[in-house]
């Protein structure tokens, strides 16, 4: 520790992004019906927490949500990327831009387009309103994390296999796909995470038979009336560190 | 063999552009149109077209919640970096061991739910909550410290939730920059401010960009974290929007204000694309 | 590789078929936040094998608007307040109920039934009731410091008070202050009360709803609050008192309705049916802590809580209150227009 002042900065930046997250672990211990004030150790509100048959369901849907948006999103994302990279077409200008365009526009204007989209085509809010909204939100991320990617492949490969008689479709499945699979991976799971976080455009779209964990959380913390929220972050805190770890050391095997 | 290439790529290409278009592109016609359409009690969206709700915003109300939106996020975003900044460069500069550890616990937050992060952020700002208890407990201050429920709470809950988003593309980009111009730099004489003026902040300045961007854009529409620790009292134009929306019922007027605000972004970005343009390195996320 | 994706495309798509295509009996309700305990929803499922969904809101303007902005219905109970059931009968959203089905209907007090905003009790059974008063904590400002509405204008309550998030109750508190009605709709008196209200913002900290934690950890020391909201938080924190304004104050009430078209009538009508239920209809007051609208019900009461003053008035103080009641769309449009900018800062 040679260098104090930068040292103490590095841990005073550190302490703002942890401190909040370990009072709440703290907090959700604490034996009060209501408050945020300590007043005792208690382990009631895990307790509570696997009791609440709704919010498991929550949790449920948004697993579903996230698992069928994410492949999807994989699945169209990936053929957009790919063809991007590949084919010289009418309008490729065009999607290039659109794909950027989706990536920075606002959420909040995203989700009332699609409301007033649903709106009109009368679709139900519901299941389909938020998987269709999902897929749309996560395509952008897949194809540039699969185009970051794709954009280091050797052009020559393609050509030889060409050469040597291989269809477009043999080249998709034996060269570019194992190549670009981690690549797929990556974005998927972006995606998934994307999709279990979102609030703002599931705000717009969601509808009363289909609740996600997000909207749910959102409601439980605006109205504040149950105190197992606190362990339900924690869970999901624990999760996702769980998460991050897992896909560290997996990443970490195949550079 | 011909017949195959065809078929592969007419499939891919239609599939997204079909996807693109209905999901993406006819949205936002709709929002535009939809902002030029009138409603009334029994409908939500009618004929006549008008330029009302454009004039509308016009008004004093409007302008203010324009300024102050932009404000904030801008403030928001400086904020972010000033503290961002010197952080990722002392990381990315570091030698140590535990690097890896630290880039991984920069990353945690990152991916953690931001509500979750904003809920945290409600306890620790109460009057009876940890910052104010510290502060008695040691004496600097008397009395409970009002902090929830005030634009400086809006301000620590936008800041703590998107200081990763700062910090991320900065340290990708400060790893890249070339040691060996830095160090040319001192063999010929330049002390640490004329280095880092002249040589690793323009370096730096594609990382700056990306992750000013990636912080402005959401900090002007979270609506949750004014609803959340500001109070209600609406201040940014994500509520505004949110509010026109799903409280207010005018959906013309709600589509208007995101028509506006979409074409500042967009001339925002315009500026951020031109700039950067000679530039090889415009790596945007 | 191709398999992989198969796979994963067919385990997806089933994934989809099992939760887009569930099971069909439910019900999809959607009340205020605070006034339903789980755990009668709990019971009611597991009486009648209905799959509940369950939702809450804290206004009626978000209410009204999630059923407008679905074109197809999709809720099949909502709870509005009096004024709302009024508003949403005349653009026909609101089922008649038949109450044929309604075995428990005689519980309802009368007291509530055949108002001006449902003459006939038509579409609407109430559930509970209210008044809206003040509320401060005793460790901060001194006990009965405080008696009407107008003194929470007193420059030494600054960014203290706390209003709820609702455009009717925070200007009828304005127009009572000003002397008039609190179902005033006349467009002059609105705007005055909409500038009474302006001179309040220097005071205002925040508005909110649902304030049973702010109450309790006092995050607002003083300000304007539902009364069985403000029993609850004293169970927690013994410093609050509640205050019957002396310049007048608004009981409310919130009633059950169908929404027109609602996708699954007869499973409303069971829920509705239950809720009227004596020993359910308890259980509800005694969780909510609100007045109940059940007169069964609240004989049943313990009279710690029949005789407190907080939950039920005298008759004399209920002599102060004034019934909500409807004003009109244009008057109410009026209010939310102001309402809007006041939020705004003016």
């Amino acid at each position: 520790m040679k260098n104090l002042p930068v040292t103490s900065y590095l841990t005073g930046i550190y302490l703002f992004f942890y401190i909040p997250i370990i009072v709440l672990v703290a907090y959700s211990f604490n034996d009060a019906q209501y408050s945020l004030v300590w007043h005792g150790f208690s382990m009631r509100w895990y307790h509570e927490l696997f009791q609440d048959g709704d919010l498991w369901i929550a949790v449920m849907h948004s697993l579903v949500l996230g698992v069928a948006a994410a492949t999807i999103a994989m699945c169209v994302g990936g053929l957009a990327a790919i063809s991007l990279f590949r084919y010289q077409f009418f309008g490729k200008r065009l999607l290039n831009g659109l794909i950027f365009i989706l990536i920075l526009s606002p959420d909040i204007v995203m989700g009332i387009s699609l409301l007033i989209l649903f709106s009109l085509l009368q679709v139900t809010l519901g299941f389909w309103s938020l998987l269709l909204a999902h897929i749309t939100f996560c395509i952008p991320f897949v194809v540039v994390t699969v185009n970051s990617r794709i954009v280091s492949f050797d052009q020559y490969i393609f050509e030889a296999a060409k050469d040597l008689g291989a269809t477009d479709t043999i080249i998709l499945s034996r060269i570019i796909l194992p190549l670009l699979w981690p690549a797929l991976f990556a974005g998927w799971l972006m995606s998934f995470t994307l999709s279990i976080d979102d609030v703002i455009i599931s705000y717009f779209v969601a509808g009363p038979d289909f609740e996600i964990l997000p909207l749910k959380i959102y409601s439980m913390v605006r109205l504040g009336v149950k105190p197992e929220i606190n362990a339900l972050c924690t869970v999901m805190f624990c999760l996702t560190l769980l998460l991050i770890l897992i896909s560290q050391f997996a990443l970490r095997k195949k550079p | 063999m011909k017949h195959h290439d065809r078929g592969l790529k007419h499939f891919s290409l239609s599939v997204i552009w079909l996807w693109l278009i209905v999901f993406a592109l006819l949205p936002f016609c709709l929002v535009t149109l939809a902002s030029f359409a009138s409603h009334d009690d029994t409908h939500l969206l009618k004929l006549p077209l008008t330029l009302a709700n454009y004039w509308q915003l016009n008004n004093a109300i409007y302008v203010k919640i324009f300024k102050q939106s932009f404000y904030i996020a801008g403030t928001c975003t400086l904020i972010c970096l000033l503290l961002g900044y010197p952080f990722a460069y002392a990381i990315a500069r570091m030698k140590h061991r535990f690097k890896g550890l630290l880039i991984l616990f920069i990353i945690i937050p990152f991916w953690t739910s931001s509500l979750i992060r904003t809920y945290s952020m409600i306890t620790m700002l109460k009057p009876k909550g940890i910052i104010s208890s510290a502060l008695m407990w040691s004496g600097i201050i008397s009395k409970p410290l009002p902090l929830l429920f005030t634009d400086t709470a809006v301000m620590i809950g936008l800041v703590y939730n998107l200081l990763p988003f700062m910090v991320l593309p900065l340290l990708t980009n400060i790893e890249r920059l070339d040691n060996r111009l830095i160090d040319a730099a001192r063999d010929l004489g330049a002390n640490r401010i004329t280095t880092f003026r002249k040589i690793i902040l323009p370096l730096t300045m594609p990382g700056i960009l990306s992750g000013c961007i990636l912080v402005f854009l959401p900090a002007m529409t979270i609506f949750y974290i004014p609803d959340l620790l500001g109070g209600s009292k609406s201040i940014l134009l994500g509520n505004l929007i949110q509010n026109q929306f799903l409280i207010a019922q005018n959906w013309p007027l709600g589509s208007a204000i995101s028509v506006v605000f979409t074409l500042l972004l967009a001339i925002l970005l315009l500026i951020y694309w031109r700039s950067t343009r000679d530039k090889e390195n415009r790596d945007l996320l | 590789m191709i398999r992989i994706v198969l796979a994963v495309i067919v385990v997806t798509s089933s994934l989809i078929g099992s939760v887009a295509f569930a099971n069909e009996n439910t019900l999809n309700i959607y009340t205020w936040s605070g006034v339903i305990p789980d755990f009668i929803i709990r019971q009611f499922e597991k009486e009648t094998g209905i799959k509940v969904n369950f939702s809450t809101y804290d206004s009626n303007e978000i209410m009204y608007a999630k059923l407008k902005a679905d074109k197809n219905p999709s809720y099949d109970i909502v709870e509005p307040s009096s004024y709302y059931i009024d508003r949403m009968r005349r653009q026909d959203m609101l089922e008649t109920l038949d109450k044929t089905k309604l075995t428990n209907y005689k519980n309802l007090n009368p007291a509530f039934m055949h108002q001006a905003y449902d003459p006939q009790s038509s579409y609407s059974l109430p559930f509970i009731w209210g008044i809206t008063g003040i509320f401060l904590n005793k460790d901060y400002f001194p006990s009965n410091s405080i008696k009407r509405w107008s003194d929470l204008w007193n420059t030494k309550y600054v960014d203290q008070i706390m209003l709820l998030d609702d455009s009717r109750e925070v200007f009828s508190m304005a127009m009572r202050v000003l002397g008039y009605s609190a179902n005033d709709s006349d467009p002059e008196h609105i705007k005055e009360a909409y500038l009474k209200l302006k001179t309040l913002l220097p005071n205002i900290k925040i508005f909110n709803s649902a304030p049973i934690s702010i109450l309790i950890d006092e995050d607002a020391a003083v300000g304007m609050v539902w009364n069985g909201d403000l029993f609850k938080a004293k169970k927690e924190n013994s410093q609050l008192e509640f205050i019957y304004p002396k310049d007048g104050f608004v009981i409310w009430v919130d009633n059950f309705a169908i929404p027109k078209n609602a996708p699954h009538r007869e499973n409303a009508y069971k829920f509705l049916d239950f809720m009227m239920r004596v020993d359910i209809a308890k259980a509800v007051a005694l969780d909510n802590n609100f007045p109940t609208a059940n007169l069964a019900a609240q004989k049943t009461l313990p009279t710690e809580i029949r005789d407190n003053p907080t939950v039920y008035p005298s008759q004399d103080v209920l002599r102060l209150g004034e019934f909500q009641t409807d004003i009109g769309d244009a008057a109410l449009a009026l209010y939310e227009k102001y309402w809007e900018r006041l939020k705004m800062g003016g």
